[in-house]
């Protein structure tokens, strides 16, 4: 390919590149040169599809970009070589390239490099005022809780008005499809709400709209019963007649012919007339049965007479069908509406938005040509760039999103270049709405409105040989893969293999005879249940985790072109579904070798979540004696049965908690009950005290959790307990850095997260970045991922079939709008009329599904590993690889003896370490409470100090707000400053008229350079008083001499000549010299 | 007399405050050691110290009469105004009205935006932006700011603002800000001795008017932090690397080396990357500590990120280390505001269970009797909730603890009382204020409250909130006046101040011109230093220049000269960030990151701090040293006999069989799962209901072959819906559950009539039994049914209704002895059939086990005696369910499978 035309900043560019190619590169490095052109970082707008990709692209320039700063001039020179820089511009471009760096970092506004999401986000919070999105709204990333809410409202409402519409409509589908297919049809309605706001967008009443449209498509009548006309139409029981008398000339079916006329008699009612007609010529499947021609029959006049009968009984039938789809429908999307405003008016009271509403809103906002251009002029940024990453996941609307900002852009003379890049090949989130056939319609609009250049790039630099030539022996010239075409490798060198492992059937599984010889029981305390289930699936586990081992032990893999022995980290494991990671889990298990999972939700079903979690019960809810006997049975106290069995025979009952407490008094109990007793006791209390975290760090600390786990699991799943670990107690610090905590709002969270949707609930605890264990994936998670030795499990497994009770949405990719949307039930209910959509849909789920091979395989670096179970099937990935498998060297070049161990593994410094470190250090001090006295004493200091400086602020109003004096307590306090003031024995202390000066509050400071304050120094002629206010009454000044002579000697030094006299003065008036 | 706290030793930094020093001194020469006359303006008071000691240092005096040493805002407060200020509480509720009545923005949250609208006026107050007259002048302006076509959109932004800003205006009230505004004008004119100001960076708009003012009348002298570090050769790496580079990277880089060949920063300043929040906190934690053993005392974390603040504090306190923490905490995140929220979502919610629960749960509540009397009002409470399933309706809770909880009665008839002094409709916000205030203060809370350091600062704001609000006339629905606290909250912070520590949590803006023995720069990455700044809704950076406002990037420049300054003046720095968070890339911020790149190519030396990660491991304070557990294995406990059950049942049996350890904990330790609070019907209620609408059906219709169709499937309606009628009543759900079961009743009566006859006859329904097996073992439970031959053999057949799939029954009785409860039944009634009726499916099926039943029942109990034996002889009952088994079992928390060495 071409990179000065893919990277020439004047030209808009659509770039279709295969999976390693570099994408990331030539868009970053399109970056580059456009800031290398003159363009301000605040004129470039990148998206890409994840936060994850956008932070790296951010850090890649920035990297880069330090490269060109900080290089000698011939790599910074050859480093713009390589991005197409002209080479009669180098030298000119060279200062410019090394001052990027700072600019970048500097930029205000900078660069945008963003998702779709978060450059919504911004556009939203400057919508002009008049948008109807005024005010502050947050974002929910998680809304399981808030349709549960929905949902539950939702069901209030109806029950509130049985005889309403709506609560008429869900009965009709309860009976129809029953609750969880209701609640399964509903759900996929709201979440294609998007869809069907753009479906009904500018629609009165957009259900009838809805409706009306289904019923044209459907062309259903249905105030007539299509059954009933049919009975009633003459010609078609002439139709029965002559199909009858054709059949009667054979002996062998007078009988079909006597059967078939039998209902023309006219005794039967229309539905069993219609049956005992359909089953003589379908099948029970709806099949048209064969109806064959014997000896004496005309078989073109037979055939002829079955096809008329039959295509009329099926027009009728499908017609009735359809009357059926159109009233299903309209109790669905009645019901589905009705959900769907509730759940939005949920949001909207508590100024929420999702993903779903974000997008729509900004789409309004942009669709309306005022609003757009006033955003044009509004942001502090002004996009002239705009570069499209991972296009093939874009949807519809944010396509339609992109055509409005730039059609806004052009009405204000600024049209941007645009940058685009992606590979439909590697199209896999239709779940999220992503069509990939958008990226052909973006291609050609760019090409015809922004003179775009199209370029393809089929040079992979990521894979080896090897694999590459099994990606291109599975997909070159396959039939449902036509733009496929054949990728090469760019480090043709790089040693590599694939590995098809055999497929794992069924293992033999020892029946045991149930109905034949003697039936002997099992005993279960002597004999566990016999492990004859070795299922295909766990076959394939076991060959899986051994073969690990295998490889860690045999094979090597190159980093950086420096050829080591390869090590779990270098392995990723991927599926396409998580449904039965556990058993592939299982199986590392028992071999103990690590890996990380990214199945979502799992930490807290983990075993030590679900401990904390019935520690954190028991700790509210002192009856709960399960989560009691589970904490105690915890590593933090592990406590044994026998402890357990003590407490289940304490004598005098009660709760556990309780026996325990007895028990623990005693000396019958073990060491361990008495520490369990102790830290329970003490974390119950904290319990009601600690923020939640706080409680949980104590826990961890006291309970000395982390070290205890560490050595009650196996070795292998120490590293990943300890990071769930970890990680739960980051929910918690979330939890209470949010508004409101405590710790039953804690436990609900976690039981709203544990019911939360897969993708919703936290990660498991991740590992730290050094951990060295094996990566399981969903193919979905690994995209934009790579590792030297991919694995792609369960590879036998068909791919997933409808389940029906959905949405049925036809989006043409350059419409505005879809062209249709209904629901539908189970396979059964499709009906005729809809067919193609569901033809297509189809088959776009199949190219999907050919797409996810093809993100999985090019993971691979080095080595492709497939295996599978069960009965080879036609079409699976194990399948179609299997079949590429001329491609397959025999041999490994990979199969290394001895292979250099990794260089990583570096003596660990023998640091010396302060001992100290690990002890308390006791540190800091927490003052006692000030008792009212003492309160009130300063208060009554404050207003002293402020009612005897002149000029001062003096109202009561004002000093109390100043002073933080109680309104009860200000009259009191008042009053005895004012007495204060106005004794006449101090009165030439206070009296502006009696004394030199005076100051409040004066601070001095010695030559120790010890800062001191005195409460107020006042200067006569021949003498200075300093006065120390005392809160208290009159009482015995002693106590207080040393420090007066302190002030004594310090104004000694400042006043020479005049004598430095020191007094207390106490609450009550009484000035007391010393 | 207080000391100061957080007192500096001298260090390096302390140039600045000598310099500051000397020039004071050399101006008052004359007047020492009576520095009175001067003033110096301070950034903060913490800075008065260092100055002072440098004053003392340099003057050498035996004492010293120290200058004036003020911050600007409290110097103006000293100032007396005639006209009282209206605080912002009733100014954002005018400015609510006013959008409430305009009825611009339909559903917007409108508190909000008037807070935000009150910035946006008291910012043009602050730069003295005039607005012109007329509402299109202003809108042209705006426009031409834009360098737009006129549109709606801008017509109606200028529309707003200039409206309101009017409106707010005609008031004629004196706001905080006109105030300090006319304060500072009277100050100027009162200004009778010269000014030294310090500064860390460019003054704002009233200050630099106000010094401005001064000029006139004293001689004012600034120190402005950014120049002073010109003069410092240490400094030069942050200078240049913290200000608008002239230069570029490289040129730098060869300057600094040729200009000071050493590196000055590297001893100085230290960057640690995290992999992740829980090293950061870590690295924090041991520096800290580090830090305190060397004996410095007083060190400060500046908090970026305040998560990982809150984990450090955590961290340090294990160790014992008390953190005096100025940042403070927002109202909204603690839990004194939490009692406060839940009794309001009880309100609102009708008494949900959980709110009420939360409530009881809280120590705020009933604080004015003993902390006991509560908590077993908790109990109390949520065990009848478990028992009795009343989620909600304060009268329900009532009325059921009247039948049922009698010592319940008292604390909800608190609450019933409390909810009581609420007003029912609209009312004012101070209104609202005193009544929720009674009514906290009948469930006890503000004593709660006045005895804790949070609940007091929130009853002071309560107070002044109600102060201010005395005259303002806003009425306010619930739901509004809600919002408004909610907002009061979020924006309040508490600060606990009775921790004095040499460790100090604090922000970058306190720290301006203070000097710390150390510091630790907690969060530094990009997203947080600079914080992103909230441009808000108004306007943009070209029309914010025309108007004279400060642009977006104020703040960061801000940050930039606050960083510079406070490099210039510690000379122990630590700064941490992550390197990832959530597995993304996670940036350094950009200031540090060009101090990094400036020192690396100048010195090659990234300044990372090395040593650090390897000694977190190994710095960890250790609780206590108590036997560490051994490795997990296969539990299997022998059980003492006394502790055996006497009385068995089929379940039992079957979890006997299943699992014995899963038994051993149900059935030996008696350990049961809590009773779930159910919200939602289930499966489980669907099966009682058609269990017990079956036995009404056939105590009605034994024999239903006799009777026409129409009238069984009638009958059976009929009695359905009078089984669901309760659940009915509550919860809509229950009509899909029953329009299920109708759906099945066809099928029942099908396979009820083929059952009939193959010859059997109904014969009674819900049977207990109990049956002595052994000595001291009687099996014990219920049959759902029994069905009897009508021939003269007079056999017995047990059933039991499922609501599960014909092949998962299948299953279940595919190997023989694997589910005992057919055999058991059999046993009992000493029948020759048994069979599970599944109720699943369109069908409704009879499900028999493959085996003969009779022996099947003799070799069920033959077994149950041996094991029984085997148990009382001490055999041991071992965990060895299989994985469908446990995947359901509620035990695995105590046989740890998951942990066992060899899983
Ligand atoms: S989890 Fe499994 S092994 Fe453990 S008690 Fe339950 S059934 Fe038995």
């Amino acid at each position: 390919m071409d990179n000065r035309a893919a990277l020439d900043p004047k030209h808009s560019v659509v770039v279709e590149a295969c999976a390693g190619s570099g994408k990331t590169w030539l868009l970053v490095s399109r970056i580059v040169r456009l800031l290398l052109d003159g363009v301000k970082p605040a004129e470039i707008l990148a998206i890409t599809f994840t936060r994850k990709a956008a932070q790296e692209m951010q850090a890649r320039l920035r990297d880069w970009l330090y490269e060109l700063a900080s290089a000698d001039d011939d790599q910074a020179r050859e480093f713009l070589r390589q991005r197409a820089v002209l080479e009669t511009d180098i030298e000119r471009l060279l200062p410019r390239a090394r001052s990027l760096y700072q600019q970048f970092l500097l930029a205000q506004p900078g660069i945008t490099i963003s998702t779709f999401h978060g450059w919504f986000m911004q556009i939203l919070q400057r919508a002009p005022l008049n948008a109807g999105m005024a005010g502050g709204v947050q974002l929910v990333e998680q809304t399981a809780e808030l349709w549960q809410e929905a949902w539950q409202t939702f069901l209030d409402e109806l029950h509130s008005q049985p005889d309403g519409e709506a609560a008429r409509s869900m009965q009709v589908l309860f009976k129809e499809f029953g609750l969880s297919n209701t609640q399964k049809m509903l759900r996929a309605f709201a979440n294609k709400r998007s869809e069907w706001w753009a479906y009904t967008a500018g629609q009165h009443d957009p259900l009838e709209y809805a409706l009306e449209s289904l019923r044209a498509e459907l062309d259903v009548d249905m105030d007539s019963d299509p059954i009933a006309k049919l009975a009633a139409h003459d010609s078609f029981a002439g139709d029965v007649r002559t199909l009858a008398r054709l059949l009667n000339a054979s002996a062998a079916q007078q009988a079909k012919a006597a059967r078939l006329l039998a209902p023309l008699d006219g005794t039967l009612t229309v539905a069993p007339w219609f049956a005992a007609l359909w089953d003589e010529l379908f099948t029970q499947k709806n099949e048209p049965r064969i109806i064959k021609a014997n000896k004496g029959q005309d078989v073109a006049q037979l055939s002829c007479a079955v096809e008329v009968v039959r295509a009329q009984l099926l027009a009728a039938s499908d017609q009735k069908q359809a009357q059926h789809i159109f009233l299903t429908n309209q109790h669905a999307l009645r019901c589905g509406a009705a959900l769907l405003d509730t759940y939005q008016a949920l949001k909207q009271r508590q100024q929420m938005l999702d993903f779903g509403d974000l997008e729509w809103r900004v789409r309004q906002l942009l669709n309306n040509s005022d609003h757009a251009e006033y955003l044009q002029y509004k942001l502090d940024s002004r996009y002239r760039h705009v570069l499209l990453d991972e296009f093939q996941d874009t949807n519809p609307l944010q396509w339609q999103i992109l055509q409005a900002w730039f059609a806004a852009s052009a009405a204000v003379q600024s049209t941007p270049t645009v940058f685009v890049v992606g590979d439909p090949k590697q199209s896999i989130y239709r779940f999220r709405r992503a069509d990939a056939r958008l990226f052909g319609v973006v291609r050609e609009f760019l090409q015809q409105h922004y003179m775009a250049h199209y370029l393809t790039q089929n040079e992979t630099r990521r894979n080896a040989p090897a694999v590459l030539n099994v990606v291109n022996g599975v997909f070159d010239g396959l039939p449902e893969y036509t733009d496929f075409e054949t990728h090469h490798a760019h480090q043709t060198a790089l040693p590599g293999h694939v590995e098809i492992l055999p497929l794992l059937d069924k293992g033999e599984t020892v029946q045991p005879d149930s109905t034949s010889g003697e039936l002997r029981l099992r005993n279960p305390l002597i004999e566990p249940y016999p492990d004859q289930q070795v299922g295909a699936r766990e076959g394939e586990a076991e060959q899986f985790a051994a073969h690990i081992n295998n490889i860690v032990a045999n094979w090597s893999v190159q980093e950086n072109n420096v050829e080591r022995r390869a090590e779990y980290r270098d392995i990723m494991v991927l599926v396409r579904r998580r449904t039965h990671l556990k058993i592939y889990e299982q199986a590392l298990r028992s071999l103990h070798i690590p890996y990380l999972t990214s199945r979502r939700g799992g930490l807290l079903d983990t075993l030590e979540a679900l401990d904390i979690q019935a520690l954190l019960t028991f700790l509210i809810t002192p009856f709960a004696d399960l989560q009691l006997a589970h904490s105690l049975r915890t590593p933090i106290f592990a406590c044994s049965d026998d402890d357990l069995m003590q407490l289940a025979q304490e004598e005098d009952g009660g709760s556990w908690w309780q026996r325990l407490q007895r028990i623990a008094q005693s000396d019958t109990a073990s060491a361990e009950l008495r520490r369990a007793h102790r830290l329970l006791q003490g974390w119950q209390v904290l319990a009601d005290k600690l923020p939640v975290h706080d409680l949980l760090d104590r826990i961890y600390f006291e309970g000395d959790a982390q070290n205890r786990y560490a050595a009650a699991v196996p070795e292998a799943m120490r590293a990943t307990v300890s990071a769930n670990l970890q990680a739960f107690i980051e929910i918690a610090l979330n939890v209470d850095a949010g508004r409101y905590p405590s710790l039953p709002g804690f436990q609900r969270e976690l039981a709203e997260l544990r019911k939360a949707d897969d993708n919703e609930a936290p990660d498991e605890g991740k590992v730290s970045q050094a951990g060295n264990a094996v990566r399981i994936y969903t193919v979905h998670e690994a995209k934009g991922l790579e590792a030297p030795i991919v694995w792609l499990l369960d590879a036998n497994a068909k791919s997933p079939a409808d389940k029906g009770f959905d949405v049925l949405v036809d989006w043409p990719t350059q419409a505005m709008r879809p062209a249709h949307f209904s629901l539908y039930g189970d396979k059964a209910s499709r009906g005729a009329a809809r067919k193609h959509y569901f033809e297509q849909d189809a088959a776009l789920a199949s190219t999907e599904d050919l797409n996810l091979l093809y993100v999985a395989m090019t993971r691979a670096k080095q080595a492709l590993l497939v295996s599978g179970n069960g009965e080879r099937s036609a079409g699976t990935w194990y399948d179609r690889i299997a079949n590429a498998k001329q491609a397959v060297s025999a041999e490994n070049p990979l199969l290394v003896a001895q292979a250099a161990d990794s260089h990583d593994i570096e003596p660990v410094p023998s640091l010396t370490l302060d001992e100290r470190l690990t002890q308390p250090l006791p540190t800091g001090t927490r003052k006692a409470a000030l008792t009212d006295a003492q309160r009130r004493g300063i208060w009554l200091h404050g207003l002293m100090q402020h009612l005897a400086m002149p000029d001062a602020v003096t109202d009561a109003q004002s000093l109390q707000r100043l002073l933080g004096i109680p309104e009860a307590q200000l009259p009191a306090l008042w009053q005895q400053a004012q007495h204060l003031l106005n004794l006449p024995q101090l009165a030439h202390f206070f009296d502006a008229q009696q004394y030199r000066s005076a100051c409040n509050e004066m601070p001095y400071i010695d030559a120790t350079g010890e800062l001191k304050r005195i409460d107020r120094l006042v200067e006569f002629d021949d003498e200075v008083w300093v006065l120390d206010y005392k809160t208290g009454e009159s009482a015995n000044p002693a106590p207080y001499r040393a420090q007066m002579n302190v002030y004594r000697s310090a104004m000694q030094a400042v006043y020479p000549g005049k004598t430095v006299r020191c007094a207390l003065l106490f609450a009550d008036g009484v000035l007391s010299e010393v | 007399m207080e000391p100061i706290k957080n007192s500096g030793t001298q260090t390096a930094p302390a140039v600045f405050f000598d310099h500051v020093a000397r020039h004071i001194l050399a101006q008052h020469a004359h007047e020492i050691p009576d520095l009175r006359r001067a003033t110096v303006l301070l950034p903060n008071y913490h800075a008065a110290q260092p100055l002072a000691q440098a004053l003392a240092r340099a003057a050498n005096r035996p004492a010293l009469l120290l200058p004036k040493m003020v911050t600007l805002g409290d110097w103006a407060l000293s100032i007396p105004l005639d006209t009282p200020i209206q605080p912002d509480t009733p100014r954002i509720a005018a400015l609510y009205q006013a959008l409430r009545e305009r009825r611009w923005f339909a559903d917007a949250d409108l508190w909000g935006l008037s807070r935000e609208l009150l910035g946006l006026m008291d910012e043009l107050t602050r730069h003295h932006v005039a607005l012109p007259e007329s509402e299109i002048e202003f809108a042209e302006q705006l426009t031409r700011a834009y360098q737009a076509r006129s549109g709606q959109s801008m017509q109606f932004e200028a529309r707003v603002v200039h409206e309101l800003w009017y409106a707010m205006a005609a008031g004629g009230e004196l706001d905080g800000v006109r105030a300090y505004q006319q304060r500072l004008a009277l100050l100027a004119q009162q200004v009778d001795s010269p000014l030294y100001v310090l500064l860390t960076g460019d003054l704002d708009a009233p200050e630099a008017r106000f010094l401005e003012a001064c000029r006139a009348r004293v001689l004012v002298t600034l120190f402005d932090m950014r120049e002073m570090v010109a003069d410092e050769a240490s400094c030069a790496v942050m200078r240049m690397a913290l200000s608008a580079p002239a230069s570029h990277l490289r040129e730098q880089a060869t300057h600094l080396r040729e200009y000071l060949p050493q590196s000055a920063l590297g001893s100085r300043l230290r960057l640690f990357a995290a992999h992740g929040l829980e090293q950061e906190a870590q690295a924090a934690d041991v520096q800290v500590r580090r830090w305190l053993l060397e004996g410095r005392r007083s060190i400060a974390v500046v908090v970026q990120d305040r998560l990982v603040a809150r984990r450090v504090r955590a961290l340090l306190e294990r160790a014992e280390v008390q953190v005096q923490d100025e940042t403070g905490w927002t109202f909204a995140t603690l839990s004194v505001s939490t009692v406060l929220m839940r009794w309001l979502d009880a309100l609102q919610n009708d008494f949900y269970y959980q709110d009420v629960l939360d409530l009881f749960k809280s120590t705020f509540l009933f604080a004015d009797a003993p902390a006991a009397q509560r908590k077993q009002a908790a109990y109390l409470f949520e065990q009848m909730v478990r028992k009795h399933g009343v989620i909600a309706h304060l009268q329900g809770f009532v009325e059921t603890a009247e039948r049922e909880v009698p010592e319940l009665i008292q604390p909800l008839v608190r609450l019933r009382q409390a909810a009581l002094a609420l007003p029912k409709k609209t009312a004012s916000l101070a209104e609202w204020l005193g009544a929720l205030h009674n009514s906290l203060d009948i469930l006890g809370v503000i004593k709660g409250w006045s005895q804790d350091a949070a609940g007091q600062q929130l009853l002071q704001l309560w107070s002044q909130w109600t102060d201010d609000l005395h005259k303002d006339g806003t009425h306010c629905s619930f739901a509004e006046w809600r919002r408004w606290l909610a907002q009061q909250l979020d924006l309040n912070t508490f600060r606990d101040t009775a921790v004095e520590s040499p460790v100090l949590f604090t922000h970058l803006a306190a720290t301006r011109w203070r000097t710390f023995d150390a510091v630790l720069l907690l969060g530094c990455d990009a997203a947080h230093l600079p914080a992103p700044v909230n441009a808000g809704q108004w306007f943009n950076d070209a029309v914010r220049a025309t108007l004279g406002l400060p642009l977006g990037n104020a703040q960061q420049v801000r940050v930039r000269d606050d960083l510079l300054a406070l490099l210039a003046l510690n000379d122990t720095v630590l700064v941490t960030w992550q390197t990832t968070k959530n597995g993304e890339p996670n940036m350094l911020s950009p200031h540090f990151e060009m101090l990094r790149a400036l020192h690396l190519l100048a010195y090659r030396d990234d300044l990372a701090a090395i040593e650090l990660a390897d000694m977190l491991q190994h710095a960890r304070v250790r609780s206590e040293v108590f036997a560490i557990p051994e490795a997990g294995a296969m539990p299997h406990p022998a059980a003492p006999p006394a502790l055996l059950p006497e009385r068995i049942s089929p379940s039992g049996y079957n979890s006997l069989v299943a699992c014995p350890y899963q038994f051993y904990a149900r059935h030996i330790l008696r350990l049961n799962e809590l009773d779930e609070v159910r919200e939602e019907l289930d499966k489980r209620d669907y099966g009682t209901w058609v269990h017990a609408a079956l036995q009404i059906f056939h105590a009605e219709f034994p024999l239903v072959e006799n009777h026409a169709r129409e009238q069984l499937t009638e009958a059976l309606q009929r009695i359905s819906m009078e089984v669901f009628d309760d659940a009915l009543a509550h919860d809509y759900l229950a009509e899909a559950w029953l329009l299920r079961w109708q759906a099945q009743i066809p099928a029942y009566l099908d396979w009820q009539l083929e059952n009939e006859q193959a010859g059997w006859r109904y014969q009674a329904a819900e049977q207990p039994f109990a049956v002595e097996v052994m000595e001291q073992l009687t099996l014990r439970g219920r049959i759902d049914r029994i069905d009897k031959r009508s021939d003269d053999t007079a056999a017995l057949c047990v059933l039991d209704y499922k609501t599960q799939t014909v092949a998962r029954l299948k299953n279940k009785l595919k190997e023989a002895g694997e589910d005992v409860q057919l055999a058991c039944y059999a046993y009992a009634r000493d029948a020759g059939s048994a069979a599970f009726v599944s109720l699943d499916d369109d069908k409704v099926l009879g499900v028999a086990p493959p085996h003969d039943v009779g022996e099947l029942a003799e070799l069920n109990i033959e077994r149950l005696v041996t094991l029984f034996g085997q148990m009382r002889a001490g055999t041991a009952l071992p965990a060895n369910g299989i994985d469908a088994v446990c995947a359901y079992c509620e035990m695995q928390g105590l046989c740890r499978k998951e942990a066992w060495r060899d899983a």
